[in-house]
């Protein structure tokens, strides 16, 4: 039976316990309180158990109510000091270089989820055999246009050529494809000499090709777009006939995403040697050993006099750039911004006038550490940022995505590289976290008698930085001024070192 | 380094309760003859300082018994390592709880 001074101590310890939850952090409160009133009641049973005066249970309930206080205290303080941890953590190098790493891992895994990029970083998988260039008319400056004309090839083809010992043609076209369960759709399609892809190497071949019976109808060969999209990825499909226009075809093979470099997006490979070579269309040559030795540069004109004797000049343009890969493009890249980057910000790291204070070896280490896995991470993140963006529309490759991969990679490089150098030239050299509390100093109307600018001070208190607001011959660029150690007193309790 | 973490006499007589078997405040409490804002107060430090870890008691264990569930605390690895740096320290910690004497509570 509870008495009335009973439930009046009872009261008394539960509002001890509330009113202590309030000092504790609101996250941790709805856990703390249910601890300590389990411990109440379990303390309560034992001295019940123990048997005494009621009077005396209930007071050594208050004094054990009392020491949740202290807990509660305790818990605020410990929540504080997280707290100025995080304070701490915040502008410190480590913040900075966990920053770019998380920002690394988030674009690697974008890159790993996206197909494009995917198939963009194995040039292995589409890089062309040695010699395989592309002979277009040098009138045109786009290789990407369709320049020579069928009536050209056979008339190459038919004589004995000194420099390449293979010429495959294709054009591209609109076409009607009828699929097997009479549904038509429009497709693009490579209508190509069946020694196209025997021209340009193992690695253009269909990755899944039934055998090479003759059935005596050309073979049309699916790009890996068209297969999943049209066939649903069936292989069941290989050996099937499709209608092309009016001709049929036998389904041959798959070529896998990005293995296509060659200017003409397609769906479809049409291999027909009995097909007629009209209309205009680009040409694959294959260099005999003499060829490749005259292929002194990826660009290379030659002569060439067909049957009308008008002298019309071509390039035999090397392919090999088409397939080396991302990687050469982003090195180009990089060097392109390295060599702007003093145009957009100064590369010094500041003067410095540490007199007697200057920071030790390891200090100095630590710092230019810092600024080469700041670099390390940006380079790294500009390789793989501009493959994400310039390869999220596109399954495979295309000159767009590898003109966006171009733009994208030097401003990355440039405007990266230029924040490095901002934020390094902003970091106290000693404990490397961000300068703050910019303060205005001097007069603009009295720099030829004292300096002007912005002072900013390291929060550890071992630097200040003075920026002039207007360089002068005598203060041109920022400096350092080291702390000597009678300036701790000031920054007691913020050194995290 | 756990091991090399420095106690207090009276952290030290707490790692010692608990790996003696007194997993829960008030038994630590009652072993050490601390008041609870003492106990309570260092096992959150020792918490923060990954020497002990905590965990609540199943819901349904308590129901049964009829009673509120109880936070328990349990020695980390790197505890054991500095309680038995303490006992260098502090010879007569095993005297004052002899581990020997534990129950589980």
């Amino acid at each position: 039976m509870r008495t009335p001074a009973g439930a009046f101590y009872r009261w008394i310890q539960t509002g001890i316990l509330r009113g202590a939850s309030l000092l504790t952090p609101e996250s941790a409160r709805g856990e703390w309180l249910r601890e300590w009133q389990g411990e109440l009641w379990h303390a309560r049973r034992e001295t019940e158990t123990q048997g005494g005066t009621n009077e005396e249970a209930e007071r050594s309930m208050i004094a054990f109510c009392l020491g949740a206080v202290k807990d509660a205290h305790c818990m605020r303080k410990l929540a504080a000091k997280d707290a100025s941890s995080l304070v701490l953590f915040k502008g410190s190098a480590t913040q900075c270089l966990v920053s770019l790493g998380a920002m690394l891992a988030a674009s690697l895994l974008v890159a790993r989820l996206l197909p494009g990029v995917n198939a963009a970083l194995h040039p292995s998988q589409y890089r062309l055999e040695a010699g395989t260039v592309l002979i277009q008319n040098s009138q045109s400056e786009d290789d990407s246009r369709a320049t020579v004309t069928g009536a050209m090839f056979e008339d190459w083809r038919a004589r004995r050529q000194r420099y390449f010992d293979g010429l495959a043609f294709y054009r591209v076209a609109r076409e009607r494809v009828t699929e097997g369960g009479n549904r038509a759709g429009t497709w693009e399609v490579v209508h190509a000499t069946p020694n196209l892809f025997g021209l340009l190497g193992q690695t253009m071949r269909p990755a899944i090709a039934e055998n090479d019976e003759d059935f005596g109808i050309p073979k049309i060969i699916l790009s890996e777009t068209a297969w999943k999209r049209r066939f649903g990825g069936k292989e069941s499909v290989l050996g099937t006939t499709v209608r092309v226009g009016n001709r049929a075809a036998r389904v041959a093979g798959v070529l896998p995403l990005g293995r296509w470099r060659l200017p003409g997006s397609a769906d479809a490979w049409l291999l027909d040697p009995d097909a007629e070579v009209g209309g205009i269309g680009f040409v694959v040559g294959h260099l005999t050993a003499l060829g490749k030795a005259e292929m002194r540069s990826e660009r290379v004109e030659i002569s060439e006099s067909n049957s009308d004797d008008d002298g019309s000049s071509l390039w035999a343009i090397s392919l090999s750039e088409r397939t080396r890969g991302p990687l050469g493009i982003y090195l180009f890249m990089v060097f392109l911004a390295l060599l702007s980057l003093p145009a957009v910000t100064s590369v010094s790291l500041a003067e410095y006038s540490f007199s007697t204070h200057k920071p030790g070896w390891g200090r100095r280490v630590c710092r230019w550490s810092f600024l080469g896995a700041k670099i390390a991470l940006l380079l790294t993140i500009g390789y793989f940022v501009p493959l994400d963006l310039a390869y999220a529309q596109t399954a495979g490759y295309s000159v767009a995505a590898e003109n966006a991969q171009l733009f994208l990679s030097f401003v990355i490089c440039l405007f990266g590289m230029r924040w490095v150098f901002l934020d390094q030239r902003q970091r106290c050299p000693v404990c490397l976290r961000r300068v703050t509390h910019p303060a205005q100093v001097g007069q603009v109307s009295r720099m030829f008698l004292a300096w002007n600018g912005t002072e900013l001070m390291c929060a550890s208190g071992h630097t200040l930085l003075h920026v002039p607001g207007l360089p002068t011959s005598w203060f041109e660029t920022q400096r350092w001024l080291y702390l000597d150690t009678s300036w701790e007193f000031l920054f007691a309790g913020t050194n995290p070192s | 380094m756990a091991s090399e973490t420095k106690l207090s006499h009276t952290a030290a007589m707490i790692l010692q309760a608990m790996q003696a078997g007194f997993i829960y405040g008030f038994s630590i409490m009652e072993m050490t003859g601390l008041p609870s804002g003492t106990v309570y107060p260092a096992m959150r430090r020792l918490e923060r300082d990954g020497l002990i870890r905590s965990y609540w008691e199943k819901q349904s264990i308590a129901d049964a018994e009829q009673r509120p569930p109880r936070k328990y605390y349990r020695l980390t690895a790197g505890g054991k390592e500095t309680l038995e740096a303490s006992r260098k320290r502090y010879p007569l910690l095993d005297r004052l709880i002899p581990t020997e004497e534990a129950h589980q509570v």
